[in-house]
């Protein structure tokens, strides 16, 4: 049996005309489906907002406050733990120069000197083999290899690219 | 700006007393729909509950150009769906639900019988309700009980509109299936094609 326009008239927002009245009624009579259909329609339109038990925004307030207890012990907690946790391992990366404490100052500002120097040393050699790598460079690698370098290079940013673009656009409306 | 708005504004910047007004304003939607969802009174109450705790928290995310009622009834729905998912094992027991939340006939009411049927047609729609997908229950329960629109209830759900409009569709159908077998009482009693709704 066909059941169409009759379903759609039952769910429809906009009153029937007598004429779509009739024969939604007729059809109505001779088909169980669409009947139940009707029922369902009738009890959906006229359900009932159920209230919640008396005294809801008071207990509402009861459960916010307990929530923030909670909150706040967990936060002490936290914050104790990190604390903790963070002086543990202050001590553990500070404990082998801990000795050095009880040294004269003089020999802790000699061992600090000599540091930097060795410091200031390694960065100079560093500096010295990049240059020298800079000049040599160019000459060894063949020039189609440049090319295919700079071409990786530039597809691979290029990919960066649309995937931030991509992955940071929102979806606006449905 | 309105008083609902005054409240907003006041509650986003930490007043308790606001977000109060708030609770009572919205409480009977939220529970309404809630109650729906999850079947159960004190489950209801429960999702309620935390629905507005939720809601609280991210009131600072709150955009004024969207309903504010639409808003929380899509963060309640949200939350009851995510509840029904978490759920393993349905313990219904539809009689004591029902009576603990259902009204007495009203003996002042022109037609007692009618009025009788129609409550007893109220319980049988939620035990069905229950039966259905817990998505295409909240798009019924908002359009039915919260008169939201289509578009409305798309937003609310994260759904495309035909999406809503085909899930409505389907739980009608699915509801109206269960109906014949499960409501024959109700049936025998009324006749839809009588009634001046059609």
């Amino acid at each position: 049996m066909n059941h169409q326009p009759f379903e759609v008239w039952m769910f429809a927002d906009q009153a029937l005309t007598f004429e779509q009245k009739r024969q939604l009624q007729a059809h109505l009579r001779i088909c169980s489906q669409c009947a139940a259909l009707a029922e369902v329609s009738l009890a959906l339109h006229s359900a009932k907002v159920v209230a919640p038990a008396s005294g809801f925004a008071d207990r509402f307030q009861v459960r916010l406050a307990a929530q923030r207890k909670t909150q706040r012990q967990r936060n002490f907690w936290g914050f104790l733990i990190l604390v903790l946790s963070g002086l543990g391992v202050l001590l553990w990366l500070t404990w082998p120069v801990l000795g050095m404490v009880v040294n004269s100052p003089a020999k802790i500002l000699s061992a600090w000197l000599s540091f930097l120097l060795a410091f200031w040393f390694s960065i100079q050699a560093l500096a010295e083999a990049g240059t020298v790598l800079w000049r040599v460079m160019p000459a060894l690698i063949p020039p189609h290899i440049w090319a295919l370098i700079t071409f990786v290079f530039t597809g691979w940013s290029l990919l960066w690219v649309l995937s931030i673009w991509k992955f940071a656009r929102i979806p606006q409306g449905v | 700006m309105n008083e609902e708005m005054t409240w907003i504004v006041q509650a986003q910047n930490g007043s308790d007393e606001a977000y109060t007004h708030l609770v009572e304003a919205y409480q009977t939607p939220v529970y309404n729909l809630c109650y729906r969802m999850l079947g159960e009174p004190e489950a209801a109450e429960d999702a309620a509950q935390e629905t507005f705790l939720k809601t609280y928290q991210n009131l600072t995310r709150y955009d004024r150009g969207r309903p504010f009622a639409t808003w929380l009834l899509a963060i309640a729905a949200h939350h009851c769906i995510d509840r029904l998912r978490r759920k393993r094992f349905i313990s219904f027991s539809i009689d004591e639900d029902d009576e603990a939340q259902m009204e007495l006939p009203d003996r002042a009411a022109p037609d007692p019988e009618t009025e009788t049927v129609r409550r007893q047609e109220q319980v049988y729609l939620h035990r069905l309700l229950q039966s259905l997908n817990p998505t295409d229950r909240a798009a019924l329960v908002l359009r039915y009980w919260h008169d939201c629109s289509e578009i409305e209830i798309a937003q609310a759900l994260s759904l495309t509109v035909p999406a809503v409009k085909s899930r409505l569709h389907r739980a009608r159908r699915e509801l109206a299936k269960l109906w014949e077998v499960e409501a024959p009482r109700a049936r025998t009693e009324r006749r839809p094609y009588e009634s001046p709704a059609f």
